[in-house]
């Protein structure tokens, strides 16, 4: 068979036109049912798709959330931007596929260390302490740190003005070393924060009087009225690479870099900047209304996973909360032990160390990978669980002892006794606890947005982050958790009259 | 092993430290009525309890049927199934109706189907004069009508044994009359019953046999009129001027 190269977008230089001409050649040949002559297509074309033992290999990559312009979301919820464009051109290129996580910068560093992905690309600054964890593609980007400051600040133009102010930049990127660096010889603090759109309403709000962000991402929300300007030039340019864990997937390291040599000798390297850098006109943002039609799909579809992941984890709440329930109550020492234990362990921890333990914690102790759907049900279920134990205990005990002396009595089981006099007593008693639990944990879904589980608060923030509206977007999303679970409350209520008269 | 119905010899029950039965002996026969009387927390209700096993026997035997309750592999349900118990505070299931509440224990142990249950608890209703109330809650009822409703739930299994406590402790005075006329029916009727009350007057009518309990022993027990007419026990004495 014949395997052609892959098309290329448009000619930049003549290698790309030679490329584009080899291209027809043998498209026009495989068109002729010329397949008797199976010359292999890559030696005779020279932009050659090497044996770099990747190819037909599916390989998830981790990602940042917000690193406009090197990824975030177009209007229609795709994940665009310089790292995006070039690694789909080089998986094109060199024959592999990638399967992209959008997890945030510090959530794919863990996911990398824990073998949940396997590689990063991230607008990542290669550096020595990186470089002992992680090995790196060769350089496809040269940076540099620029500082900004709000549009109608007037006050700051230079680091000298920064005295005894405080700025932001972003935690563990080169903006804050560069920073930190500068901080102590011209007097001002420097606070981490974890993603652009948050640095860059922390400026606005006037919690920090500048930022200090990567060149290409200033410039990036600049354009996109994102309310600043920038006063500095660039300073200690640093480089970005692509990284894999210490030794592993090497195959994928040179077929990266090997795909980048050729997106450079051909051209659609700088095509792929220009798209993104060379932006200039400022764009006009649009009213309210039409940000709530323009986010509408996105957050619909986030929407749907706060649902499913609310009803499976307390499907599956309810099923341990009646079993450790009735343990709490059983005659055994350790039954009671094991549901207390449990109890205490999920009531006594935070949610959010709950979820990290579980996607990332996890996976590194067992070297099992695991999805972020399941990561996050498992944590809510538990958690949730935990409540639910305590909501059937006391459901339970407080229906009057003689209630089951009295069913005993008559000859009837145990478990006789317990279901057909103690549960419907105390279900009634225990509703509306259940109805609270649904919306806590319809309301709790929201945190796993920080292990990159797309629910409707992710989905929020995929949006602010390349159109730089939190606040009106912040809005929209807290309006459709209100509405949303005020519906479900007067549902359950309204069933809860019905049933339990 | 005795003919007696109920056999009990040397029972202790404690409560933690608290020792609450300090050895009973009783042989109640096939038929007969027997009422305890004492003062409060001498342990009547925790001997009441002990003849159905609603509370672990800490030693001694009790005997039903010929079945000791301390044997540890005996059928406990089966044995329940054969003795009524009406309590105090009725205990009746709030989120059944009144025949509900009756038919409950014939048809979760398929002694029968439920037509049969049905025609069975209207017949009890009958019996206690509430027909009409059949498909009442119990938070709709009286008292009395709700004693009444726990006495025929207890009657649906055709127990041979009924146990009472108190059961006309927690109603107001006038409505005591209709209860006792029933639980007076039944010894009419020859069940074999324990009866604890503080109804003097009605242990006096019904009783084939008085027992009167004092800081968990049996200080005293014979006919009704040994008991109340020719008291011997200084304690008995002192108990039975402060109720008369
Ligand atoms: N479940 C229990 N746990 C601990 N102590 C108990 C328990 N049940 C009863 N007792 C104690 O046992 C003693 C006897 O109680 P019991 O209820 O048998 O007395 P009683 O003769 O029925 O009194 P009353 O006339 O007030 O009903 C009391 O001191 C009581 O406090
Ligand atoms: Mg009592």
């Amino acid at each position: 068979m014949l395997r052609l190269p892959p098309l290329r977008r448009r000619s930049g230089g003549t290698f790309a036109a030679l490329a584009a001409f080899f291209t027809v050649v043998f498209m026009l040949l495989g068109i002729g049912g010329a397949s008797a002559l199976s010359v292999p297509a890559p030696a005779a074309a020279g932009t050659a798709v090497q044996h770099t033992g990747v190819e037909g290999k599916k390989f998830a990559i981790a990602t940042d959330t917000t690193f406009a312009p090197f990824e975030f979301r177009d209007g229609s919820g795709n994940l665009v931007g310089i790292d995006m464009d070039l690694l789909n051109a080089i998986a094109k290129s060199q024959g592999f596929e990638v399967d992209i996580k959008s997890l945030g910068f510090d959530a794919a560093l863990q996911a990398l260390q824990s073998n949940q992905v396997a590689g990063v690309i991230a607008g990542m600054s290669i550096t020595d302490e990186r470089k002992k964890i992680f090995d790196f593609s060769d350089p496809y980007f040269d940076s540099g740190v620029q500082m900004a400051v709000a549009k109608n600040d007037d006050a700051i133009k230079t680091y000298a003005d920064l005295k005894g102010k405080s700025v932001t930049a972003k935690r563990g990127s080169e903006g804050e070393t560069f920073a930190k660096s500068i901080a102590g010889k011209y007097g001002f603090t420097v606070k981490a924060l974890a993603d652009s759109a948050t640095m860059y309403d922390d400026v606005k709000a006037g919690n920090s009087v500048a930022v200090f962000d990567d060149y290409p991402v200033l410039a990036y929300g600049v354009s996109q009225n994102n309310g600043l300007k920038i006063v500095t030039e660039k300073e200690q340019g640093s480089s970005y690479g692509f990284a894999v864990n210490k030794g592993q997937n090497q195959d994928l390291l040179k077929a990266f870099d090997t795909g980048l040599a050729e997106l450079k000798a051909n051209g659609e390297y700088d095509l792929i900047l220009d798209t993104y850098l060379a932006k200039t006109e400022v764009t006009e943002q649009g009213s309210f209304f039409q940000l709530v039609a323009d986010s509408f799909p996105a957050l619909m579809k986030g929407l749907w996973l706060t649902m499913v992941a609310t009803v499976l984890s307390l499907a599956i709440a309810l099923v341990l909360g009646v079993l450790f329930g009735f343990f709490k109550v059983s005659e055994s020492k350790i039954m009671r032990g094991i549901a207390t234990t449990y109890v205490s362990i999920f009531r006594g921890t935070p949610l959010l160390v709950q979820a990290f333990f579980f996607y990332f914690g996890l996976p590194q102790m067992t070297g099992q990978p695991i999805n972020v759907l399941t990561a996050g049900v498992i944590t809510l279920s538990l958690n949730a669980g935990a409540y639910m134990t305590e909501i059937v205990r006391g459901g339970i005990q407080s229906v009057d002892p003689g209630q089951l002396e009295a069913s005993r009595s008559l000859g009837l089981s145990y478990v006789t006794s317990m279901r057909r006099v103690v549960v419907p007593q105390a279900v009634k008693i225990m509703t509306p606890s259940f109805i609270n639990q649904f919306v806590i944990t319809l309301k709790d879904t929201s945190l796993l947005a920080v292990i990159g589980f797309a629910e409707l608060t992710y989905q929020g923030q995929q949006i602010y982050a390349s159109n730089f509206r939190t606040g009106e977007t912040l809005l929209i999303v807290a309006a459709l958790y209100f509405i949303v679970i005020s519906i479900l409350t007067q549902l359950s209520n309204v069933l809860d009259r019905k049933f339990n008269k | 092993m005795s003919t007696a119905k109920i056999s009990v010899r040397g029972l202790k029950k404690s409560f933690g430290s608290n020792e609450v039965l300090k050895g009973m002996d009783v042989d109640i026969a096939e038929g007969e009525v027997v009422c305890v009387i004492g003062p409060s927390g001498s342990g009547k209700s925790t001997f009441l309890r002990c003849l159905n096993k609603l509370e672990d026997i800490t030693g001694g035997t009790v005997t039903v049927n010929g079945i000791d309750l301390t044997e540890p592999k005996v059928d406990l349900n089966a044995v329940r199934q054969n003795i009524g118990m009406v309590f105090q505070h009725f205990n009746l299931f709030p989120h059944m109706s009144v025949l509900q509440n009756i038919m409950l224990a014939p048809v979760e142990l398929k002694k029968l189907d439920k037509a049969a249950a049905r025609a069975k608890g209207m017949e009890l209703l009958k019996r206690v004069g509430l027909s009409e109330k059949a498909d009442a809650r119990p938070a709709s009822l009286s008292g009395g009508q709700k004693q009444r409703v726990a006495i025929a739930r207890a009657l649906a299994m055709n127990p041979g044994i009924m146990l009472f406590d108190e059961a006309t402790s927690a109603l107001d005075p006038e409505m005591v009359g209709e209860v006792l006329q029933v639980i007076r029916d039944l010894a009419a009727e020859g069940m074999t019953m324990v009866v604890v009350t503080h109804e003097m007057g009605f242990a006096r009518e019904v009783a084939d046999r008085v027992i009167f309990m004092d800081a968990g022993v049996i200080c005293e027990e014979g006919s009704p009129e040994a008991i109340f007419s020719n008291a011997a026990q200084p304690r008995l004495q002192e108990f039975l001027a402060k109720v008369l």
